[in-house]
């Protein structure tokens, strides 16, 4: 039995654990021996620390035969990306800046997860400062699709989702600034969730861009995603824009039963591969024969959604980033004889190139005499984005969509083409600029790669979500499934 | 809309020092993405920006003290400190 514990939901391994016939300690060995047999070919653990693992094991079945289980992940390893702070674990985003920075506290999912008895396991690989969708431009290892080890695995959590696709971990953890949850969710078959802006703290999140960060759930399931939001999804008065206690919406709660979704074929045409359109197509036909209503929408600033992210995104990034000068904490250049040189060297020998170009980018739309006529036109277009998703959403429950327009890509096939990359988040961006809960669902394959299905709703509209992606996910082979390696 | 885009200038707003072969690259880089752009300066938007970050009095926290890291913590991941303090390069050169 234990060599197929890897294969298993969280909800069933919690079930397994509550009736004492397995203990966390024999799952976390599993997964440890499943960890040293494929994690060198999938490269999504930056960091395991194997004794620490099994001694938060040791300690959550000896709470469980004192009567003392701490919520509902008792004794479940949950990973977790590197820009999520676990006291005492490292804390790298993948940069060389941070390549020896163990954290000194805990984020408040982190908090949450230790309440609800979760096993801290391991630090997942991703986009250097969670900047990229490939997970190319991590400072530290290169991670590959466990479908196809030749491909990349999607980015910026592009660890979370390897992990969870090679049966590495039950459940993960990854952020999502414009897609970096879902678009690898998309290309490794799993589940990935982008809560609505404010419902999951960004206290311990290290800062790309303040507006757009969300901390989300991944898992092989919607069932094992609904499960880690719940834990996740708690007030916290350490970020001023996490909702309090009085404007949350109770989860779940129970869904409509016919659905109206929305699909802005507008929106659809320019470069989705075929397999795509027709894996969507059969998405759609689903819907309808379980009685929902497939209803088109218009969404016409949708084309401004990429320039209006990376003028956005890239002008937070380069203000947030401008954190890392040598001084308190990451690298310090030896290089340097007074404190301007110290910055200047530092950030130049901590950075990857990815880091630098957006950092630039967004020094350029701030900067005087091109901030009007970037940066506060971004700002205009983000409303009208946004008023034309809540106006279309105020008319169906959800907008669906490909999560990405290709399956994955090979390894190096667009490093040297920053726009190309960018325009992968095309479908998921939107959801960022608007503040939307967002959920990408597995629907098919193209050979062995997988495709994914991408809801959109309105803001705490989770639960609508989740029960339409169960809706699907029960009724198709896709949930649960993992590469063979 | 990119006219009088200046690497070297922009660099040394973002504290970077890039080589020669940075310059050449980034500029061509960033001048492709700003190209991407253009549709932003075409668009018919809106007067207003968009206000979802507006971020309203009730939702400020009571300035409290509260528990801090402490010396001890800050200064364990800092690069390089003395006596419970960070210490840095020289700020002030000598002046006779």
């Amino acid at each position: 039995m234990s060599n197929a514990l890897h294969q298993l939901s969280a909800v069933e391994l919690s079930q397994r654990l509550q009736a004492g016939t397995l203990t966390s300690r024999a799952l976390v060995d599993a997964l440890i021996a499943r960890y040293e047999a494929v994690n060198p070919k999938v490269g999504a653990f930056t960091a395991l620390d194997i004794a620490d693992v099994r001694a938060q094991a040791d300690a959550s079945d000896e709470r469980r035969r004192q009567g003392k289980s701490r919520g509902p992940l008792e004794g479940i390893p949950v990973a977790i990306k590197d820009n999520i702070a676990v006291k005492g674990q490292p804390l790298t985003c993948s940069s060389k800046m941070l390549a020896k920075l163990v954290s000194p506290y805990d984020a408040h999912v982190t908090e949450q997860l230790r309440s609800a008895g979760a096993i801290l396991y391991g630090r997942l690989n991703m986009d250097e400062f969670a900047m990229g969708s490939s997970t190319e431009n991590s400072a530290l290892q290169k991670t590959f699709n466990p479908w196809d080890l030749s491909r990349i695995p999607g980015g910026s959590s592009g660890g979370s989702a390897a992990a969870l696709a090679a049966g590495l971990v039950p459940l993960a953890l990854g952020s999502d600034t414009g897609g970096s949850i879902r678009q690898p969710a998309s290309h490794c078959g799993v589940v990935g969730l982008k809560p609505t802006y404010g419902l999951v703290s960004r206290f311990g999140l290290v800062a790309f861009a303040s507006s757009l960060d969300q901390i989300g759930p991944m898992a092989r399931s919607v069932e094992d995603c609904e499960l880690l939001l719940q834990v996740l999804a708690t007030p916290d008065a350490r970020d001023m824009t996490c909702f309090d206690a009085s404007h949350r919406q109770p989860l779940p709660v129970a869904a409509p039963a016919a659905l109206r979704i929305g699909v802005p074929r507008g929106f659809l045409g320019k470069g989705v591969a075929p397999e795509v359109v027709q894996a969507l197509e059969s998405v759609l036909d689903f819907y309808r024969r379980q009685g929902c209503a497939i209803v088109e929408v218009d969404l016409p600033s949708a084309d401004l959604a990429v320039p209006t992210y990376y003028v956005v995104a890239t002008a937070e990034a380069s203000s947030n980033l401008g954190r890392y000068d040598g001084v308190r904490y990451g690298h310090r250049s030896t290089q340097a004889s007074n404190p301007i040189e110290m910055m200047t060297n530092s950030r130049s020998e901590g950075f990857g190139p990815e880091v630098k170009r957006r950092i630039l980018l967004g020094t350029f739309v701030l900067s005087a005499g091109y901030a009007d006529a970037y940066y506060v036109r971004a700002l205009r277009a983000r409303a009208k984005i946004r008023a034309e998703y809540l106006g279309a959403l105020a008319k169906v429950d959800v907008l669906l969509t490909p999560t990405v327009p290709t399956p994955a890509f090979k390894v190096g096939e667009k490093a040297s083409d920053p726009l190309q990359l960018y325009l992968e988040d095309i479908f998921t961006i939107p959801a960022n600029l608007a503040g939307l809960p967002a959920l990408s669902v597995p629907c098919g394959r193209s050979g062995q790669l997988p495709i994914g299905f991408h809801l959109v709703g309105a803001p705490q509209s989770e639960a609508k979500l989740l029960a339409a992606g169960k809706l699907f996910e029960a009724a198709h082979g896709f949930a649960h499934q993992q590469a063979a390696l | 809309m990119a006219e009088g885009f200046d690497i070297e200038h922009l660099a040394k707003l973002a504290r970077l020092q890039l080589t020669p072969e940075e310059k050449v690259l980034y500029a061509q880089q960033l001048n492709s993405v700003l190209g991407h752009f253009r549709a932003l300066a075409e668009a018919d938007l809106p007067a207003q920006v968009d206000d979802a970050l507006v971020v309203s009095e009730a939702a400020l926290r009571a300035d409290n003290p509260g528990p801090t890291l402490g010396a001890e913590a800050v200064t364990r991941v800092a690069p390089a400190s003395r006596d419970g303090q960070i210490s840095v390069p020289r700020v002030v050169d000598d002046e006779a």
